[in-house]
């Protein structure tokens, strides 16, 4: 026997809610009371209990979509299944499910730290609430599903961030303010269709993964990349910093190499101030930043987001490196603030020990350059005719050629370079 | 520590001499009125349910206890299933206790005779003066055995066997109501009590004031009950209250005030029976604040997340009612883990069987639209009544009335 869910007025005069996400699949074995679906209304967020035991035989509307009061939800099959489906049900879905939660964690490409960057733009334009949805209204939320705007990369302009109608209608006809809008190339080409072949997992594209898509898509078609690479000798540095993190340890600090980088990118900034800049399109002027908001790479749960350590001109390496574990905890958490995650002016990509040999990374737009970090490594090197064993690193600056040439990198990385092979020198820029 | 402090002495903030300080220790003594109240909150238990050094335990019979014990987790089961069935759309509408409901037992020391003119959130009250779950039930379902025929939203209920008087949606208006009660009884000669329940956003509204002037002047036999819930669906209680606390305000209408661990229910049911004492005595009204947090939403319409932090209501769960009364009956040696298992076993058991009831029933027979208003009902009830129940009959031949 088939029973019907209908969509019931869960919260006093509700009229739709939109599907926020589906705990079951078809074909799942529920269990009475357990967890089927997240529904959205204007009032609430609610989650919905399975009211039958037995075999979920359809879901009828998709995960973003809107589903009116009355209408079917979703079937349960209650047939012979069900009866089984008592006692193993809870371990059948976990199971079932498991899968799908290991796909739809992003997966670490090889291509991975050069990825990093794209997430500060969304932060940055996509305005959350506590719990990380979208504020709208589903007036505005059905607006943007007409206009094929996607809501999560709006700017609202409204109370707490709100994304109104306007904004959504803004972001639908590419006006300015609608910078993290769909690029147009990728919505004129036809969509690529894969065919269902079986043996397939399918996660929705969406989300976090989506914004990330959109803004590494927005960058590469935008900036005009190039990428220069320079080795770097950080023996000296690697004996400095086996101190310092004693010295750190008796404060509680972390104090990893990645302190030492961004200081010697700051002091390098300074020198070459193209880097720390951006174009503004509008006014066609070429804006050169005097703060040094660096942004840092990190790994979140749901993706790489950039954490920004602002006036990184102005920390100590203690301080520095005490910012920069704060907020990798705020990302872990789920509680890093907009603040925290937007207005960087340069951004560095490092993945610590798996830093690889290099990398091309991809432009945190509209920042001019981007600097991948590799892994540390004992190598033989000649030195004055003798072949010796140094500690060797890799940097991967890639920039905007727009803006700046070759030679302009040159000059920065060979800046960080030289400090970074001689750090005593870094303190002699430090403030 | 919380200091345990004698009741009539902590209820006084009447203290003529605060009007002599000088005006440059306004900040100081602002200072001293924060601490004063946060040391003025009546405790008796622990968090783990250990009687604080210095606490005196009220007396309450071993069977007393249990029943208590029984109630509270009444309260919590019949909660859950109940918004379970809000989701599943078998219900309209909902309202959880969670957290509060040792706040509920303020009725404790109650009579049969005595009156109660309840807020929203008090489920324990009701079914510690004999509401059954059947009852509870039905009156979500508004069917045909609901004790108010389908005639409020759910969870609004009434009960006049019990001298509970009808939740009324619109907030406030039970105050100035159990006052009016209270005077009634003054005035008749009785040493019946009222007591009355609201929320501390509740405080903000006009009835609260004016029924206060009222209880204060007419010396009335009556308890308000404030639960501070710490939110007014989202408003935080700092945007309901610049005094030292809820119960401070009592002083200026010339009453005692009373602020108790509202997650306590040893402390809520001495505070109670103390406030129960005075109104029966002819000593007048008392304000008791008994301050608690509603862990869940509002109602089933409220998202909590969207205005408070996640971490709140965690933090309040270490003060749980029922874990602290079940570490009290372990100290006491009544409790068992098969003796819970067995209470929950029952409620959940009447639960279902109420609620298989519930859903079969129809609808309230709809003649009984007529019905309640009047003793004798007047005849142009009575003709409009003969109209509609020939209509149906036309309508369907089938009918039996």
């Amino acid at each position: 026997m088939s029973f019907e869910f209908h969509l019931p007025d869960l919260a006093e005069g509700m009229t739709e809610a939109e599907i926020v996400s589906w705990k079951v699949q078809v074909g799942d074995a529920v269990s009475m009371d357990q967890p089927l679906v997240e529904v959205m209304s204007d009032k609430a967020t609610v989650e919905i209990p399975s009211p039958r035991e037995g075999t979920i035989s359809a879901l009828n509307y998709k995960e973003g979509e809107t589903c009116e009061v009355g209408a079917v939800l979703f079937v349960i099959d209650e047939g012979q299944a069900s009866v089984s489906a008592s006692n193993g049900a809870g371990a059948a879905v976990v199971a079932e499910q498991a899968p799908v939660v290991a796909a739809a964690k992003p997966a670490p490409a090889p291509t991975a730290p050069v990825t990093a960057p794209a997430v500060a733009a969304p932060a940055a334009s996509n305005p959350v609430s506590a719990t990380g949805k979208v504020l709208a209204t589903p007036a505005t939320r059905r607006l943007a599903r007409e206009l094929g705007v996607d809501i999560r990369t709006v700017h609202g302009s409204g109370k707490r961030g709100r994304v109104t109608s306007d904004d959504v209608r803004a972001a639908g006809s590419g006006a300015p303010a609608a910078a993290a809008a769909v690029p147009a190339a990728a919505v004129s080409r036809p969509p690529v269709s894969i065919p269902s072949a079986g043996g397939e997992t399918r996660i929705p594209f969406r989300g976090m993964r989506k914004m990330i898509s959109d803004n590494m898509v927005r960058s590469v078609q935008t900036a005009a990349h190039f990428t220069y690479v320079e080795e770097v000798d950080v023996t000296e540095l690697v004996e400095l910093r086996g101190r310092a993190k004693q010295r750190g340890a008796e404060r509680g600090v972390n104090v990893t190499y990645l302190p030492f980088i961004m200081k010697a990118v700051v002091a390098a900034l300074k020198k070459w101030p193209a880097l720390n800049a951006a174009l503004d399109e509008s006014t066609q002027e070429f804006v050169h930043k005097h703060y040094y908001h660096l942004g840092i790479a990190a790994q979140g749960p749901n993706g790489l987001m950039v954490t920004v350590v602002r006036d990184a001109d102005k920390l100590s390496i203690f301080d520095t490196a005490a910012e920069v574990q704060r907020l990798g905890q705020a990302v872990q958490d789920g509680t890093a603030t907009r603040d925290q995650l937007s207005g960087s002016t340069f951004t560095i990509s490092s993945l610590g020990k798996l830093g690889g040999v290099l990398a091309t990374p991809i432009i945190n737009f509209p920042e001019v350059g981007i600097m991948g970090v590799h892994k540390i490594e004992q190598k033989p090197a000649i030195r004055n005719g003798e072949i010796v064993p140094r500690y060797l690193m890799n940097l991967s600056i890639s920039l905007d050629h727009r803006l700046v040439d070759g030679w302009d990198g040159a000059m920065f990385l060979q800046e960080v370079k030289t400090l970074l092979e001689d750090p005593t020198l870094m303190f002699m820029e430090m403030v | 520590m919380v200091q345990i402090l004698d009741t009539i002495g902590a209820c006084k903030y009447t203290h003529g001499g605060r009007l002599h300080r000088a005006l440059g220790d306004s900040e100081m003594a602002a200072k001293k009125a924060a601490k004063k109240a946060k040391d003025d909150l009546r405790v008796v238990l622990d968090n783990d349910g250990k009687v604080l050094k210095g606490a005196t335990v009220p007396e309450i019979s071993d069977d007393e206890l249990l029943k208590i014990f029984d109630t509270l987790l009444m309260v919590r089961i019949v909660d859950d299933r109940m918004m379970r069935l809000q989701r599943q759309g078998q219900l309209g509408f909902y309202m959880k206790s969670l957290g509060e409901e040792a706040s509920h037992l303020s009725v404790f020391p109650l009579r049969k005779s005595d009156w109660v003119l309840p807020s929203y959130r008090e489920q324990g009250a009701w079914f510690w003066a004999g509401y059954t779950i059947d009852d509870f039930i039905n009156q979500l379902f508004g069917n045909a055995e609901d004790p108010i025929k389908g005639r409020q939203m759910p969870v609004h209920h009434s009960a006049n066997w019990l001298n509970y008087v009808s939740i009324s949606s619109p907030v406030g208006t039970q105050i100035p109501q159990a006052v009016g009660v209270a005077m009634g009884m003054k005035i008749k000669g009785t040493d019946e009590v009222a007591m009355t329940f609201f929320g501390e956003g509740t405080s903000s509204t006009g009835e609260f004031h004016v029924a206060m002037t009222f209880a204060g002047v007419s010396k009335a036999p009556v308890v308000f009950v404030c639960r501070n819930n710490g939110w007014a669906i989202s408003v935080p209680q700092a945007k309901q209250n610049a005094a030292e606390s809820f119960a401070a305000k009592a002083v200026g209408y010339g009453m005692p005030g009373v602020r108790v661990d509202g997650n306590d229910v040893l402390a809520v049911i001495q505070v109670a029976r103390e406030a129960v004492e005075r109104a029966r005595n002819g000593e007048g009204p008392t304000l008791i604040e008994a301050v608690t947090y509603r862990r869940e939403g509002h109602s089933s319409s409220d998202d909590p997340s969207v205005y408070r932090a996640a971490s709140e209501p965690e933090e309040w769960a270490e003060k749980d009612p029922i874990k602290r009364l079940r570490g009290y009956l372990k100290e006491r040696g009544i409790y068992s883990e098969q003796l819970e298992a067995e209470i929950s076993e029952r409620h959940n058991a009447a639960i279902t069987r109420a609620y298989e009831r519930a859903q079969s029933l129809g609808a309230p027979d709809i003649s009984t639209l007529f019905e309640d208003v009047y003793e004798e009902p007047p005849w142009h009830l009575e003709e409009q009544r003969n109209y509609l129940m020939e209509q149906e009959r036309t309508r369907n031949p089938h009918h039996h009335n």
